[in-house]
């Protein structure tokens, strides 16, 4: 894991670690390492994600109760705080893949007639 | 206080925990101890940056910087005891005063009246316009028809103001007492705390004799017994049954505060559809959506079919008052002006901190430079200046809520009787809650009225003027120099005005006290003995008692004068009709009424009340003799005008009496009974041995004592003499004439004393400001004086340089303060008596005073300008 092979992954964009966050934690409950680690995985590893920044966007979600948080033992008897999906971020989850998914479409739309024309 | 959201440690130790995590992954994945560390390290980014992240996203930063200011605040504060001192004893003698009247107001204008719904009760009286006669009693007929036919009340209750001698187990006692309608209660939402109010059957003049306690006679005459009820009791010589006891906090403020609060209500109001007697108030409860001026005017429509019916209804109309409006009427002028007076004192006291806080500003400019210079914002720096208006403030505050309830102690002292009970909680006014409240909000304004413009003034240093001068004469620009002044004219101006209304005040009572009443009020000693029981059932034998008390109290030594009387000479009014010989038959609404005075013989003498013709009453004016009156020349002028009233006749009572003919044998000179804003108003005397039984009979005894007897030191003589001739009979309202004439006055007493301590506030702490204000610009000045004194400036021109500089801000505010007082004093007209509010007088002698004092507080800090030493000043820079 060299600076290198950083630059060449994705930044990500502004307000989609929420989603993200949300959407991993809809397999069950997971501390914040493993949140990093899901959401690095399963994009193929395309996405870049500076652990540090994951922190502020928890402590902003739990503020807004769409996720709740406790102290627990990790799979390796570790101490570690989980992160749990509330009902009300369940509902947001939904609300955001939904509006991520008109976004997205309607860009690949543009971008796929700019493509056209060109 | 509050506790953070999350700890901070939490936190680390999460990140610690997901650091250690991947570390372990890491090495699962084969990398060495320190590579995995690295990297993990590497991925998470920069930990110090992640935790002032979460620090900045917890809410409580503010609270964090807030407690960060008060800490400073205190420091700051502990440095400069003399700033501190001055700011929070001003503050509190402003927010003490303003706390202290508006904990009257609250007592007297605002705190809901202890009834259910009281907002939808109302007083009912009478008024008759084409006769100019206002706040009238009703009467049954009108009670009856109103109730039954306006359509406007739920429910109206009637009662009227009497007096039970209690007598029968113990001394026998004279109590106030109210007959009520049975209905009073329940409309009042009033529920006993023993037994039960009245039935309506009890309303009936041949119901059952019953009777309800209060509680404090409950107590205090029945030893707070359980088996109080179903007791007889005898009330003026009759059995009554008790039937209930209301409870301690039962309030009288369904009626004015003028009357007596009664001991005992009484059943058996009997209202009758053919009595006229206006002897009832009423208290009605309108039905809801139905506004005052609805309810008067469909009450006139059923006023308007009685006097069809009844003559002496003619020109009666209803009169309609919110109980609140009732209860706190004549006050409400006296309160307004107060709170007024006192919100000024305030503005004085912030304008003078603001002043002050301006003048720390530019001392402390380079503080701020610094802190600004090394990255603070500007916001942060004004909520630092904030923070610390709001502890001078706050201090200030916990001391004016102190002072308020010491001087709340002073206010009932000074405060009329009428208004103690009109507002029974004017005593223990700042234990209220919402008082408190008040005072919190006045400190939290105070502080933006006087710390904003200071904290943004400072909070916007010019960076390297300030530092590079090192702040030491970091000169007040010019704007915020003229922003001082402003303040220093503004608190002149508000002075100026408390002052006018103080003297306007001194003024009146001036008027007051040096009206002539009419009679000699000094050594006048007054008590009353409403005689009861069998003994006196008979007009002769109250005859008998008054010979020999009189004869009695005569003869004790410092006695000049004795007689007795049925009404005061002042502030009592039995007004009652009669017609002339001349005129037997006036036409309805027209008849002639006067104020009867049923007088002893030496009545004239006692009180020095001048005969301005004929004689006085004598022992010979008895049963048997002619029947004689005197009239007051107000009468006789009035109804004999250019004739000699001598031997002319009048009747007592309306037209068509048959009461005999009564001839005048003398003329009195007029009295101010009813206080000088009444004039001199009617008034017919008559001896009461001829008519014992008129009005009850005489119940009042006068006594005069000689000019170096004091009349209170006669008191217990005279009461001696009085139970040594019938022990059974009370000696109530013991007083001298002259207290009697003072009560009226004591609310304006009240005003004066409170507006002159306002006043004199508001001269000392705008003397303080244009002295601090001086004094600084002197400091800031030292240079210059030096240099002038250094070329030769004489003494004289330094001190005229410095001084005439103060004297042009007092003479703008004086000006200013003049304009705004001739607009403001109106407010007090009705509370003043013989002076105009625009008086030349009192303005002319104000500005003097004001004057005055401002050179007085600019020569002390000139005085220090001339002592320069020019040598001194010009090493300083």
């Amino acid at each position: 894991m060299s600076t290198q092979e950083n630059a060449e992954r994705l930044e990500l964009l502004q307000g989609t670690l929420d989603l993200l966050i949300l959407r991993t934690l809809i397999f069950g409950s997971q501390h914040g390492q493993g949140i990093a680690r899901a959401i690095q995985d399963t994009s193929g590893k395309e996405l870049l994600v500076e652990h540090g920044a994951l922190y502020p966007a928890l402590q902003r979600l739990e503020e807004r109760g769409w996720i709740s948080a406790k102290w627990g033992v990790s799979s390796n008897n570790r101490k570690a705080r989980f992160y749990l999906l509330t009902a009300a971020g369940r509902k947001q989850l939904v609300k955001e893949t939904d509006k991520w998914k008109r976004l997205t479409g309607a860009i690949a739309r543009i971008l796929g007639a700019e493509g056209a024309e060109s | 206080m509050f506790e953070r959201k999350r700890k901070l440690d939490d936190f680390t130790s999460e990140i610690e925990a997901h650091i250690q995590l991947e570390i372990e992954r890491l090495r699962d994945q084969g990398l060495s101890e320190e590579e995995a560390r690295a990297s993990a390290r590497r991925s998470f980014g920069n930990v110090m940056q992640a935790e002032e992240r979460f620090h900045e996203s917890s809410h409580w930063l503010w609270w964090d910087h807030f407690c960060h200011d008060i800490r400073y605040t205190l420091r700051m504060l502990r440095k400069s005891p003399g700033f501190t001192v001055v700011a929070v004893l001003t503050l509190a003698l402003g927010i003490g005063a303003t706390t202290m009247i508006f904990s009257a107001v609250y007592a007297v204008l605002l705190k809901p009246l202890p009834f259910k719904n009281p907002d939808r009760l109302v007083f009912v009286r009478k008024k008759n316009p084409p006769r100019g006669w206002i706040r009238n009693p009703i009467s049954p007929t009108e009670i009856l028809a109103w109730r039954r036919e306006s359509g406007v009340f739920e429910d109206l209750a009637a009662f009227t103001r009497s007096s039970c001698v209690l007598t029968g187990s113990g001394e026998a006692e004279e109590d106030p007492c109210e007959i009520t309608s049975s209905n009073l209660f329940p409309l009042l939402g009033a529920t006993p705390l023993r037994g039960r109010t009245f039935s309506a059957d009890e309303d009936k003049p041949e119901g059952p004799p019953v009777a309800i306690l209060s509680y404090g006679l409950w107590q205090r005459r029945f030893g707070a017994a359980e088996n109080v009820i179903g007791r007889a009791i005898e009330l003026n010589g009759t059995s009554y049954t008790v039937v209930g006891v209301m409870p301690a906090n039962f309030s009288h403020l369904y009626a004015s505060p003028y009357t007596t609060v009664p001991e005992i209500w009484v059943a058996g109001i009997a209202l009758s559809q053919l009595h006229a007697w206006n002897d009832y108030f009423g208290v009605g409860r309108l039905k809801p959506a139905i506004s005052l001026q609805q309810a008067e005017s469909q009450m006139d429509t059923v006023s308007g079919r009685l006097e069809q019916e009844n003559a002496d209804l003619k020109g009666w109309r209803a009169e309609l008052m919110t109980l609140r409006m009732a209860v706190s009427g004549d006050t409400r002028p006296a309160l307004v002006v107060l709170m007024g007076a006192v919100v000024f004192v305030l503005l004085i006291a912030c304008a003078n901190i603001a002043n002050l806080l301006l003048a720390r500003g530019a001392s402390r400019a380079n503080e701020f430079a610094i802190r600004s210079a090394l990255g603070a914002r500007q916001e942060r720096l004004v909520c630092q200046l904030l923070t610390e208006g709001l502890v001078i403030s706050l201090a200030g505050g916990v001391f004016g809520v102190l002072l308020a309830s010491w001087g709340g102690k002073g206010l009932v002292v000074l405060a009329p009787p009428f208004l103690l009970k009109s507002a029974p909680g004017l005593a223990s006014g700042t234990q209220d809650l919402r008082v408190l409240a008040f005072a919190l909000v006045t400190v939290l304004m105070t502080t933006f009225l006087f710390a904003l413009a200071p904290a943004l003034q400072s909070a916007r240093p010019h960076l390297t003027e300030t530092l590079k001068e090192t702040g030491r004469s970091s000169a007040q620009s010019p704007r915020s120099r003229r922003f001082r002044s402003a303040l220093v004219v503004s608190e002149i101006a508000l002075a100026m005005v408390l002052l006018v209304g103080a003297g306007l005040m001194v003024r009146t009572l001036a008027q007051l006290g040096s009206v002539n009443l009419g009679l000699n009020p000094s050594n006048v000693l007054t008590l009353r003995v409403p005689l009861s029981g069998d003994r006196y059932k008979h007009p002769e034998s109250q005859v008998e008692f008054w010979e020999h008390v009189l004869a009695a109290v005569k003869a004790l030594p410092g006695v000049e004068a004795a007689s007795v009387s049925r009404g005061l000479p002042v502030n009592d009014w039995s007004g009652q009709f009669f017609t002339t010989s001349d005129q037997p038959n006036p036409p309805p609404g027209q008849v002639p009424d006067a104020n009867y005075v049923i007088a002893g013989p030496d009545y004239f003498r006692t009180l020095q009340i001048p005969l301005r013709t004929g004689r006085s009453f004598n022992e010979r004016d008895t049963q048997g003799a002619k029947r004689v009156v005197i009239v007051n020349e107000a009468l006789a002028r009035l109804y004999w005008p250019g004739q000699d009233p001598l031997g002319k006749q009048l009747r007592v009572g309306s037209p068509g009496s048959t009461a005999p003919w009564l001839s005048v044998v003398g003329v009195a000179g007029n009295v101010l009974g009813q206080g000088p804003d009444a004039g001199f108003l009617p008034e017919i005397y008559i001896p009461y041995q001829q008519f014992p039984w008129l009005l009850g009979g005489p119940q009042h005894l006068l006594v005069r004592t000689s000019a170096n007897v004091r009349p209170e030191t006669l008191v217990r003589g005279v009461v001696q003499e009085v139970h040594r001739v019938d022990k059974d009979q009370p000696a109530a309202d013991i007083a001298t004439l002259e207290q009697v004439a003072q009560e009226p006055m004591t609310q304006q007493r009240m005003v004066m004393a409170l507006l002159l301590s306002f006043a004199a506030l508001a001269l000392f702490l705008s003397a303080l400001g244009i002295y601090s204000v001086l004094s600084y610009s002197i400091a800031q000045r030292t240079r210059e004086i030096g240099v002038r004194v250094a070329l030769g400036a004489e003494p004289g021109a330094v001190l005229r340089l410095v001084v005439g500089g103060g004297a042009r801000l007092a003479l703008l505010g004086i000006a200013v303060g003049m304009a705004a007082a001739f607009a403001l004093t109106r407010l007090m007209t009705d509370l003043l008596f013989g002076v105009r509010p625009t008086d030349p007088v009192t303005f002319c002698v104000v500005a003097i005073v004001l004057a005055i004092t401002s050179l007085l507080a600019c020569y002390i800090p000139a005085r220090r300008a001339v002592r320069v030493d020019p040598l001194v000043a010009l090493r300083y820079e």
